[in-house]
């Protein structure tokens, strides 16, 4: 009890390299880009890869690389972060490591809401801004039904989220079977996520920096959030404010994903709990390495949807859910 | 150090009287213990105390300011909560718990630094965690966790202490160590309300008292006032003996 | 779809793009396409990649065969389609392999083909002609069209104007013929027809057919069996899951009460025949209008 010297056990010496897994993460996004943009259906070969990305080449691998592989790998790179960190950011506000969106059916109340917009004829930002909504009403729909008595017992939130999510993909199936048989091809994404339909990587990727400034503030008050709002409120958490924010920023990085990509299964929940595994829980660590592992995993996993029985191309929405599937019902075993 | 103070207090039990408006002052130095069978009030009482339920009527003031208008961030860096129920389903290591009592001491961007790890590990230390350190809270005994809430209280090092029930789920010795842990914070000039089940316990560590009936009535006043068997009686509906042992005051209940 | 064609294309942004930047070449040769969109081309399309089976019908119809150099899957007529490189499957296309064979012209299905590959397809100023022939006339024009586009305008030519006296013909021959009342089995789980938008529908009524789910306001609608038991058609045409399957048709036969089963008026038309839209449907259309004939002449 007396100690004046601070003596440097193992773990608070452990304590001070948390930079370390970011920038490791960081060297491996890199790679999985330059992976995503080196491979494809049509081979290119490392020297001429190098080349074009110099500046010169041949103007066809040119045009393969910075009009498809490349906006698509960042597409999927912003959709996998945002997943993920909406994902981590449900956990905390749950504390449950299950949520996650597509599980509690907040991309499905996004995906619903945007296809609602697009078939009354609206388009861009309006179509964004209804998925926004759909996700938040969504969100508050499972959040408010799985409320017991002050906490959210696994049972009871994961069957409102499957129950809510099963309402949406009903309604997403009745939407198309009624609208003009003209917009049905773009529309099956919306069940099954897919980037082989996104426009563009920009608001995912735009969000995504945006959601890292404004989360590394918050992270260590979410910290205190898991161990829940009582205690968060004795230790000078705004425990109302916050959780107000993290909802409604979990619901916009999932709608802006599911804009992107339509309803991508499973990376929200995957990523966070794997980083756990390696790092520990702290959010300061957890959340910039979701955001970097999430777009990670999805820009390989869309490599492998692209090119594994190439010229025919998978949804990477499977590719996801056949990761996602097992470590799901493992957490689930070992929630018991 | 600091003065929390009740003023006026009505606890907000749901469906009960007002009863007996609630007027006593934790000074720095005092132990406090919260007497009352199970439905009194105790933790409502408690959370009030914290800032973390309004009261009914009347007000609670930390150094003569109303909590109302204290910021949850400055009202942490003087009164720590012990809670008697937890949330530690979600994962986290013991260490990364017991840091998290340095939270409102650092800014947004700031990281723990060297004092905020020696406290940690301190209280670790001083609660016999140091071998858990890497464990996860969930996988712990219900006695470990206790000493894990107790020990991320000490490092948030509070000059009030408000604990429920702390000695809940601990073996005897451990019992004896939080109790002690308590009143060396009081020695050292913090002020300590806890509420407790084990009338002995209470009668042997805290020099106050709170008397909480179910009926809202209360009365309080310097523990050898109020551990009257009369009064305690009434308290627990229930008859007790008094027995005297190395010149402690010991009560055993009746039939 | 009856709203006409400014509705068929509806939400899709395509229609305000030109299908190529105009050039100051001087002989362009410029067709409309089915999005109404002018598609213009300064030479004769050499590689040409076709998006959905029918359009690589088409192509090859309109004597462009040669210059196919992509196919989707399931490009299985004419059988030298079969040979050419695929590039992925129609709702799900392989951009990469697409933009690799460096087409001079694309053509693409307007209900098929997902319009965010269209457009992606658009903005890297690849031509692009999109095809829908919802009417026979439209077949005939489309490989007038594609031909033009292609520079073999002549072989085109003819077999739009075999295809339209194949058209008149049968019109003719059937124009007096009493009519039939007909139910057109699209899918069988779930029940699927089509309305009279359809090509399908029009090819029963150039053959005195007459539609019994014409009116339903979707082109191909989802039914129950109770609709076919009380709709009694006195003829079941059905495709199948391949080109000689009857086992649809096999399924009606429980149903005693239905006119065409009482008069074993079930007829297959290998769905190929007659679900594309392309010169075959002349083939698919003469098989209907005979099944038609057959029922007639079991009153």
């Amino acid at each position: 009890m007396a100690a004046t010297e601070p003596t440097p056990t193992a773990w608070s010496s452990a304590r001070r390299i948390r930079r370390l897994p970011l920038v490791l993460l960081i060297v491996v996004a890199l790679a999985s880009l330059l992976v995503a943009v080196g491979v494809g259906s049509v081979t290119i070969s490392p020297q001429s890869l190098w080349s074009v990305l110099m500046g010169q080449g041949d103007p066809l691998y040119r045009t393969l690389i910075f009009e498809l592989r490349l906006p698509r790998a960042l597409a999927a790179f912003g959709t996998g972060g945002l997943l993920a960190v909406a994902g981590a950011l449900m956990q905390v506000l749950l504390r449950n490591p299950l949520a996650d969106p597509y599980v509690l059916g907040v991309s499905g109340g996004a995906a619903v809401a945007a296809l609602a917009a697009m078939l009354v004829g609206l388009g861009g930002i309006a179509v964004s801004g209804s998925a926004f909504v759909g996700a938040l009403v969504s969100t508050l729909l499972v959040f408010g039904l799985a409320h017991g008595t002050g906490s959210w017992t696994p049972t009871r939130l994961l069957l409102t989220g499957v129950v809510v999510a099963a309402g949406w993909g009903a309604m997403i199936t009745f939407m198309l079977s009624v609208g003009p048989t003209e917009q049905l091809p773009g529309m099956l994404y919306w069940l099954m996520g897919d980037l082989a339909y996104s426009r563009g990587p920009w608001p995912a990727l735009g969000l995504l920096a945006v959601t890292w400034l404004v989360l590394m503030p918050l992270a260590r008050s979410l910290n205190v959030l898991a161990r829940g709002p009582l205690q968060a409120a004795a230790l000078g958490v705004a425990v109302r404010s916050l959780e107000g924010a993290v909802y409604v920023m979990a619901s916009l990085l999932t709608a802006v994903a599911v804009t992107t990509a339509g309803s991508i299964a499973f990376i929200g929940l995957v990523v966070p709990h794997m980083l756990r595994l390696v790092w520990g829980n702290d959010q300061r660590v957890i959340l910039p390495a979701s955001i970097l592992a999430g777009g990670t995993l999805l820009t390989l996993a869309d490599t492998l949807a692209r090119t594994l029985i190439a010229p025919e191309q998978l949804p990477v929405g499977v590719i996801t859910a056949l990761l996602g599937v097992p470590t799901f019902l493992y957490l689930l075993y070992r929630s018991r | 150090m600091s003065v929390l103070e009740a003023s006026g207090l009505v606890i907000d039990v749901p469906g009960r009287e007002d009863g007996q408006p609630l007027d006593f002052a934790i000074e720095p130095g005092q132990l406090w213990g919260v007497l009352g069978p199970n439905g009194a009030g105790k933790t409502t009482l408690l959370h009030t105390m914290a800032g973390l339920r309004a009261p009914r009527r009347g007000q609670v003031l930390l150094d003569g300011t109303s909590l109302a208008r204290l910021r949850r961030r400055h009202l942490a860096q003087a009164l720590g909560v012990v809670f008697q129920e937890r949330q530690d389903g979600f994962p986290a290591t013991v260490s990364e718990t017991v840091l998290i009592g340095r939270h409102p001491f650092l800014s947004p961007w700031q990281q723990e630094g060297t004092e905020d790890l020696r406290l940690a590990e301190e209280a670790m230390a001083r609660l016999e965690l140091e071998d858990l350190a890497e464990r996860l809270v969930s996988q712990l005994s219900g006695g470990e966790r206790q000493r894990v809430a107790i020990a991320t209280t000490l490092t948030q090092s509070p000059r009030l202490w408000l604990a429920d029930e702390p000695t809940n789920h601990l073996d005897l010795r451990h019992q004896v160590a939080v109790m002690t842990l308590l009143a060396e914070q009081a020695r050292n000039g913090r002020g300590v309300l806890l509420c407790v089940h084990d009338l002995n316990l209470a009668a042997r560590w805290c020099d106050h008292l709170l008397l909480l009936y179910p009926d809202g009535d209360a009365c309080w006043g310097a523990a050898q006032d109020m551990l009257v068997p009369d009064a305690l009686e009434r308290l627990y509906d229930q008859p007790l003996m008094v027995a005297e042992i190395n010149s402690a005051r010991v009560f055993v209940p009746s039939n | 779809m009856k709203a006409g064609i400014e509705r068929r294309f509806w939400g899709l942004g395509l229609a305000l793009l030109p299908g190529v930047a105009a050039m100051p070449v001087q002989a362009e040769t410029c067709v409309i396409d089915d999005a109404e969109r002018e598609v213009c081309l300064a030479q004769p399309a050499n590689r040409i990649v076709a998006l959905s089976p029918g359009a690589t019908e088409l192509v090859f119809a309109a004597g462009a065969g040669d210059r196919v150099v992509g196919v989707v899957s399931f490009s299985d007529y004419p059988p030298e389609a079969k040979q050419r490189q695929s590039v992925g499957s129609h709702t799900r296309l392989d951009l990469e392999t697409v933009l690799a064979l460096e087409p001079d012209l694309l053509v693409g299905w307007v209900t098929g083909n997902p319009h965010e590959q269209l457009e992606k397809l658009l903005r890297l100023e690849v031509p692009l002609y999109l095809s829908e022939p919802r009417r026979f006339e439209e077949v005939a024009t489309s490989l007038e069209r594609l031909s033009t586009l292609a520079g073999t305008r002549e072989l085109g030519q003819g077999a739009a104007d075999e295809f339209r006296a194949g058209v008149a013909e049968l019109r003719a021959r059937h124009a007096d013929a009493r009519p039939v009342r007909v139910f057109y089995q699209v899918w069988d789980e779930p029940l699927m027809t089509v309305n009279d938008e359809h090509l399908i529908s029009q090819a029963m009524s150039l053959c005195g057919g007459e539609n019994v789910f014409g009116e339903l306001p979707r082109l191909v609608p989802r039914i129950g069996e109770e609709a076919v038991l009380t709709a009694d058609p006195e003829a079941i045409v059905a495709g199948g899951m391949g080109e000689a399957n009857r086992d649809w048709l096999g399924d009606w036969e429980r149903y005693e009460e239905l006119s065409a089963v009482r008069r074993d008026n079930l007829f297959f038309v290998p769905p190929s025949l007659i679900q594309r839209p392309t010169p075959r449907l002349l083939e698919g259309t003469r098989m209907l209008c005979d099944h038609l004939e057959t029922a007639r002449g079991r009153d």
